[in-house]
């Protein structure tokens, strides 16, 4: 443990305020978040690890703008998200937000290029102006030359890496992953975890990271530990100034 | 968002599913051709029945035996047989101009290496445009009634398609009578018609013209045909035709041409109906296609939805990405099924145009039109027709798109994400 150090001195990316969320399963009530209080500040690596169903992911959801909680309040960088409406919510994730899951979730018939381009194009971004920022961004994963691979041809490490170009095309301030190396290999996970560090480290892009992998958890500077809806405790692991990544 | 991005991507998810996509496009194609095809070629055949009209004039009836539907030809037992008698009878009658008799039999006309169905016509070749208006000789002159082998013949059997053989004036013609195998008569060529076309009951230019007398030895017979009646104005038509029906009963046949038109056009109107709903009925089931093709899409691509919302898309961009893929639909199914019904109407048009020949009789036997003529209506496609046929399935399309379209905008972003 290292000393806590206050994460509103750069201002907070994310913040809620006694959030609950509860799921009805039939007729059966289920509380998968209790009243979560949480600052994450902005330029902050953090890691949300729990058992299943402790309600991490759920959490991540709420922090994405996709579920609105029960009760409590989000707030990404200052904004309180029930305040805004649908369209409002979308923009807000489109322009600040950045997500990667376990799952890759790209379109299967897009290509790489494709994929990436995405989010430029709900933005009205032109053409040419969204392929070279996409092009770029391939590059910077390193897969110039898999833009035109669609992600069936391309392996788990790879398609992973056209999601990570994809949340981050659009330069969000705060990028969300859900198990983002569950299903790459070693090799890749260091790869792009040390990817992630140098985002964070270089632009000043916030990350928070569900994960149940102790590797991924032992590198950011924060991890939090939810269990039963509640936030069970939070480990200053390293920190933000003299960090160094793995 | 870019309309243009929306379309591309609209077009790259139909162009994922190629089957399915061409199978809704093929609905709506087949809705929107049959519709069209039907407009345009019912109008067409309206607007040819209407031009038939105008050849012959609202103002002529024709009379003819009532028993020749049954007999056929002049070897009927128990008819009435109409005579110069009747003739002057129903000349007689309170408003007819005129009354005009003609022979009329199916003969084969044989030059060179050609052999023509066609008809035979004997009648008072001066009466031939008070008959058929507009009729005119492309060459030569009439046969007048003292020369009994001159002959006059429409364009098509001067002319035939398809062969290189060609009448010219006065050149030898074999006539054989439809029915008896041993007289085949000869006739020498006075004059050839111009293009003439179809009236109601005959092909005109099908036809060989003789003079009255000339038929009269030739059939043997003192009896004609028909008659054909011509009132002093339209008006009198429907009185002096109860005139002709009230004196002789059932022994003859009278119809008038606009009583033929009336019932063509209620034919076609029936056949339009009824063949509308069909199309309609099929753009109806297009819409369901359309419908049911959009859920199951949007149910397969649930996953996509939610990372569309992930990624930030408004419910407007997805609704309006969704919407795209119907309209993409319905663009494509609207222009093929133009095409196709444009070609669709023509076939159309033939088998109505052969419908519309049957039952009718006139100068000749019942029957006696041609019904392997190339004669057909040609359909009528307005501009307004067109767009109607291009948009029609476009608004059908939206409309069968919109409610899957919708349930997609309205997903939940993280149980779609979730789907499996």
């Amino acid at each position: 443990m290292v000393d806590r150090e206050l994460p509103s001195r750069a201002g907070l990316a994310v913040q809620t305020i006694d959030v609950t969320k509860v799921y009805r399963v039939g007729r059966i009530d289920y509380s998968a978040l209790r009243g979560v209080n949480l600052k994450i500040g902005k330029r902050e690596l953090v890691s949300i690890v729990g058992p299943s169903g402790s309600g991490k992911s759920t959490l991540l959801n709420l922090i994405g703008a996709l579920d609105p909680p029960t009760s409590g309040h989000v707030i990404i960088d200052g904004v309180d998200l029930r305040k805004l409406n649908e369209d409002k919510l979308a923009i807000l994730r489109n322009q600040k937000i950045g997500f990667v899951y376990q799952t890759f979730n790209l379109i299967q018939r897009l290509t790489a290029t494709e994929n990436v381009e995405m989010p430029l194009i709900a933005r009205g971004i032109p053409d040419k102006i969204r392929r070279s920022r996409s092009l770029k961004m391939l590059s910077a994963v390193g897969l110039a030359q898999k833009g035109n691979k669609r992600p069936t041809e391309l392996s788990g490490g790879e398609q992973q890496r056209v999601a990570i170009a994809r949340a981050l095309v659009t330069q969000p301030a705060l990028v969300l992953g859900d198990e983002p190396t569950g299903n790459v290999d070693s090799k890749t996970t260091i790869e792009i975890l040390n990817y992630i560090v140098q985002v964070n480290k270089t632009l000043g892009t916030t990350f928070v990271l569900v994960t149940h992998n102790p590797d991924v958890a032992n590198m950011t500077h924060r991890m939090i530990t939810i269990k039963d809806g509640l936030i069970e405790k939070e480990q200053y692991l390293q920190p933000m100034d003299s960090y160094t990544g793995l | 968002m870019r309309t243009s991005d929306i379309f591309k991507l609209a077009f790259k998810a139909l162009r994922d599913r190629k089957l399915r996509s061409l199978l809704t496009i093929l609905g709506i194609m087949i809705g929107s051709a049959i519709i069209l095809a039907l407009i345009a070629s019912s109008s067409g055949l309206s607007a040819g029945v209407e031009a038939q009209v105008g050849k012959i004039g609202a103002n002529t009836l024709t009379v003819s035996s009532a028993g020749q539907f049954f007999g056929g030809g002049s070897s009927g037992t128990q008819k009435y047989q109409l005579s110069q008698q009747d003739v002057n009878t129903i000349k007689s009658f309170q408003g007819v101009s005129d009354a005009i008799p003609y022979y009329s039999q199916r003969v084969t006309i044989a030059y060179g290496s050609n052999s023509i169905e066609g008809e035979l016509i004997g009648v008072d070749t001066s009466a031939l445009s008070t008959m058929y208006k507009g009729l005119s000789l492309d060459s030569g002159g009439l046969p007048d009634s003292y020369d009994p082998s001159a002959a006059a013949v429409g364009y098509s059997i001067a002319f035939p398609t398809g062969s290189s053989d060609q009448l010219a004036l006065n050149q030898m013609i074999s006539i054989t009578l439809g029915g008896s195998t041993s007289s085949s008569l000869t006739f020498l060529v006075k004059g050839i018609f111009s293009e003439y076309g179809r009236v109601l009951f005959s092909n005109i230019d099908e036809t060989i013209f003789i003079s009255l007398q000339s038929a009269q030895i030739l059939l043997k017979t003192q009896y004609f045909s028909g008659l054909y009646v011509m009132t002093n104005t339209a008006g009198d038509v429907t009185t002096v035709q109860q005139e002709i029906e009230s004196y002789y009963g059932t022994q003859v046949r009278v119809m008038n041409a606009g009583s033929m038109v009336s019932s063509v056009e209620s034919i076609t109107e029936q056949m339009t109906v009824f063949l509308g709903s069909i199309g309609s009925v099929s753009l109806f089931v297009a819409a369901v296609g359309i419908t049911n093709t959009m859920f199951v899409s949007v149910m397969e691509r649930t996953r996509e939805i939610g990372i569309l919302k992930a990624l930030g898309y408004k419910p407007k961009q997805i609704m309006g990405m969704f919407l795209s893929e119907a309209i993409l639909s319905g663009i494509v199914g609207g222009v093929g099924g133009t095409i196709l019904g444009y070609a669709l109407s023509f076939i159309l048009g033939g088998s109505l145009s052969m419908f519309g020949g049957f039952g009718m009789s006139g100068p000749g036997q019942p029957g006696s039109s041609t019904s392997g003529s190339s004669t057909t209506f040609t359909p009528v496609f307005t501009p307004e027709l067109i767009a109607f046929s291009l948009l029609f399935p476009i608004g059908i399309a939206v409309l069968a798109g919109l409610y899957p379209a919708w349930r997609a905008s309205r997903m939940n972003a993280v149980v779609a994400l979730k789907y499996e």
